[in-house]
């Protein structure tokens, strides 16, 4: 009896711990996470303005991208004619607006903007809004050349009416460009802009190699920054050491050569076959010639 | 037991003097005339329009046309098999299967130098290959054997045919007259002199000893067009033998579905009898397991280390989008005729036909297995790239093309069997003086 009653106890245990499990995971459930819209606004010296909407959920406390929601981009408040453009998001829950050509006086005449995107319900997915204010600002790179130290001077300016004003407490970073990513020109990862809205930073990659002329790409650039989001700089230096033109091995025979550098090697072997195979090639076809001169002369 | 007459000259050359098509040979032709004009039309519209009416773009760039390459180089290999091989091994039973092999291999590996033309895209520019080859590419070597396995194929088919061009020309009261003066054209010279047939056998001998090196050559040199490239799946030193193996299994599968065939449509039960079948099938099965063999090295040794490089197409081939083909492939193109072939009664006409088959169809589906799911997982991963740069189905025009090759392969072999004999009637006739003889 008092078997059955343990037996039984642990019926009743394993029932309530499989639904609180299945409790606890439906809580979880990741249909129920809502999506986000996020915007992000970029700006360069060499490119026109432009915004990133980016739509996400989160799933097993992770962010994962959603696709597919079509957003609608304003500039300053919801109307047409404020729409500075619509962008289905991709893969990665992306989708890029650039700002029109047609908002130039707009843009031109003010220091601060609210960006504002809004979708429709799709599917599952309930509409969805998000806003972003920045202010108008800018950086400036310039060189200095003090005994011998090479470093980079960055500026942030921030629009105030018609005049630049340098801005302190700007966090900046200053990079070299690479091919797969940027490199910091020393070990500080990063710089915050003082009183006169100036960073100094040492350039400490002597002998990074450059293009053919030594050049390289230096830029300066804040990363979401919450007043004045992405900006970006660019300079070409002579900073660089010239990238050595190696032509040695294609100038030698080799098998990524040229074609009148094929390996002595491989021309002997491949042509010593093709001879040998053609030889028989041509012998036999000459053996046709021959039964056939057999055949017209008159059996004797 | 039927009571047969016993095979006489007169008999074995009525018997094997080439027939008119009747009601089905002009369906069946007709049938394939359709698919190549179909064919033809697709590649009209591939040169009007550039490589973009396919399904290829800049990771697969090389899909069922190269698949069908790979394919129809194997089976050209069977020409080396069934004449070379079996000549040179004095096997006496081969005899009818000499020139069907010989024309299969010359019709294949015509159409195989055709469809790497189409997968240029900008055929014009085949010339460059001349003027700019490099004699360090693997694609060079190529287009060097294929060209030399043409022309012994066809010294191999023209050879042994010379006897029966005398035939021929004689017997024309058999023959369409039409094709009177084509034949004189071919081989009116030929008398059956001892000092002739001295030279025609001595020919035969040489290109049977020269074919099989070069043979070995054009699918090694294939396979090395994907072994000397560094990706998942090619990145193997088997390659070569691995294909060479499988070139010989399909190519065999193909001699016996074409002397079924040909013996149901001519009526050659009294030349490519059940003993033909039997022995076929014997070496089918061999075949099928020395691939078999060799597709366990090529697969399982990888799947064992499961290198992070090569988990993505491997884990897709075994468990993923490709496993369905993959399985098949396998199943129908070695398990399931190693099966039926294994016993007496599945090496029968029929069942062997049947094997024959599926053999074809597994190794025209494992060649699109081994170009296509390669190139769909290179090392760097595919970024920022269109959505249909990461998946790969044919259009309905690099379809039509590809069938349309199929077609025109079976197309010349059929217009061959209407022009030429398909079993050597002077050889036929040697022996059968020989086997009365004894």
């Amino acid at each position: 009896m008092k078997q059955l009653q343990n037996k039984l106890r642990i019926v009743i245990l394993s029932v309530i711990l499989i639904l609180g499990i299945k409790a606890i995971s439906f809580a979880q459930d990741p249909t129920a996470s809502p999506v986000l819209l996020d915007l992000k606004y970029y700006v360069s010296d060499q490119q026109v303005p432009y915004v990133i909407v980016k739509t996400k959920t989160k799933k097993e406390r992770k962010f994962l991208p959603v696709k597919g929601i079509p957003v609608s981009v304003f500039l300053n408040d919801e109307s047409n004619a404020s729409l500075l453009g619509k962008v289905v998001t991709n893969e990665k829950g992306e989708g890029k607006v650039v700002i029109p050509a047609s908002f130039k006086s707009t843009w031109d005449s003010s220091s601060a903007f609210t960006f504002k995107a809004t979708s429709e319900p799709v599917g599952k997915t309930a509409a969805l809004s998000g806003e972003l204010t920045i202010k108008k600002a800018r950086l400036v790179l310039d060189t200095l050349n003090e005994d011998g130290v090479r470093s980079i001077r960055v500026t942030a300016l921030e629009k105030n009416g018609s005049e630049w004003m340098p801005v302190k407490d700007v966090e900046v970073k200053i990079m070299v460009k690479r091919l797969l990513g940027d490199l910091p020109i020393s070990e500080t990862e990063s710089y915050t802009t003082d009183s006169t809205g100036q960073v100094v930073g040492e350039f400490k990659r002597d002998s990074l190699p450059g293009d053919i002329k030594g050049n390289l790409i230096l830029l300066a650039r804040t990363e979401d920054n919450d007043l004045y989001g992405n900006l970006l700089v660019e300079k070409t230096l002579n900073w660089g050491k010239p990238l050595q033109d190696n032509n040695d091995a294609y100038n030698s025979r080799s098998l990524w050569g040229t074609r009148y550098k094929t390996p002595l090697w491989l021309l002997g072997i491949a042509y010593s076959i093709i001879i040998g195979v053609w030889g028989v090639i041509i012998f036999l076809v000459a053996q046709i010639f021959k039964i056939k001169k057999l055949g017209i002369e008159p059996i004797s | 037991m039927k009571n047969l007459t016993p095979l006489t000259a007169d008999i074995i050359t009525n018997n094997l003097v080439p027939q008119r098509f009747g009601k089905r040979g002009m369906i069946w032709t007709g049938v394939l005339v359709a698919f190549c004009v179909v064919g033809a039309y697709a590649y009209f519209l591939q040169l009007k329009n550039g490589l973009g009416v396919t399904a290829m773009r800049d990771y697969v760039s090389w899909g069922i046309y190269i698949s069908n390459f790979v394919f129809f180089v194997a089976i050209s290999l069977v020409g080396s098999l069934i004449t070379a091989v079996f000549r040179l091994a004095n096997v006496k039973w081969s005899t009818p299967l000499t020139r069907i092999a010989e024309i299969i291999a010359v019709s294949a590996i015509v159409f195989a130098s055709l469809i790497i033309v189409v997968d240029m895209g900008r055929p014009e520019r085949l010339f460059n290959l001349f003027i700019y080859g490099r004699l360090q590419s693997p694609i060079m070597w190529d287009v060097i054997v294929i060209t030399t396995y043409l022309f012994i194929s066809l010294l191999l088919l023209f050879f042994p045919l010379l006897p029966d061009l005398k035939i021929l020309i004689k017997r024309k009261e058999l023959s369409v007259k039409s094709l009177g003066k084509f034949y004189s054209f071919l081989g009116s010279f030929w008398k059956g002199t001892r000092l002739q047939e001295k030279l025609n056998k001595r020919a035969v001998n040489i290109l049977c000893v020269t074919i099989i090196p070069v043979a070995f050559c054009i699918h090694t040199v294939t396979s090395w067009l994907f072994a000397t490239t560094y990706r998942p799946g090619w990145d193997s030193t088997n390659f070569g033998a691995y294909f060479i193996s499988g070139a010989f299994l399909v190519g065999a599968g193909a001699v016996v579905v074409a002397m079924y065939i040909f013996r149901k449509a001519y009526t050659l039960e009294r030349y490519i009898t059940e003993l033909h079948f039997d022995k076929m099938g014997r070496i089918v099965v061999l075949l099928a397991l020395l691939y078999l063999y060799f597709n366990v090295n090529e697969y399982l040794i990888p799947a064992f280390k499961m290198k992070n490089s090569e988990e993505a197409h491997l884990t897709d081939l075994f468990a993923g989008t490709f496993a369905p083909l993959f399985w098949f492939a396998i199943f129908t193109g070695m398990l399931v005729p190693i099966f039926i072939l294994l016993f007496k009664r599945g090496r029968r006409p029929l069942p062997a036909f049947i094997a024959g088959i599926l053999v074809v169809v597994g190794a025209w589906f494992k060649r699109y297995l081994i170009v296509t799911p390669t190139l769909l997982h290179p090392f760097l991963p595919m970024t920022d790239v269109p959505e249909n740069f990461k998946h790969y189905f044919p259009t309905w025009q690099e379809w039509a093309i590809a069938l349309g090759s199929l077609a025109g392969a079976l197309l010349i072999i059929t217009f061959f069997a209407r022009i030429f004999p398909i079993i050597p009637i002077q050889e036929t006739i040697n022996e059968q003086h020989e086997t009365v003889a004894k």
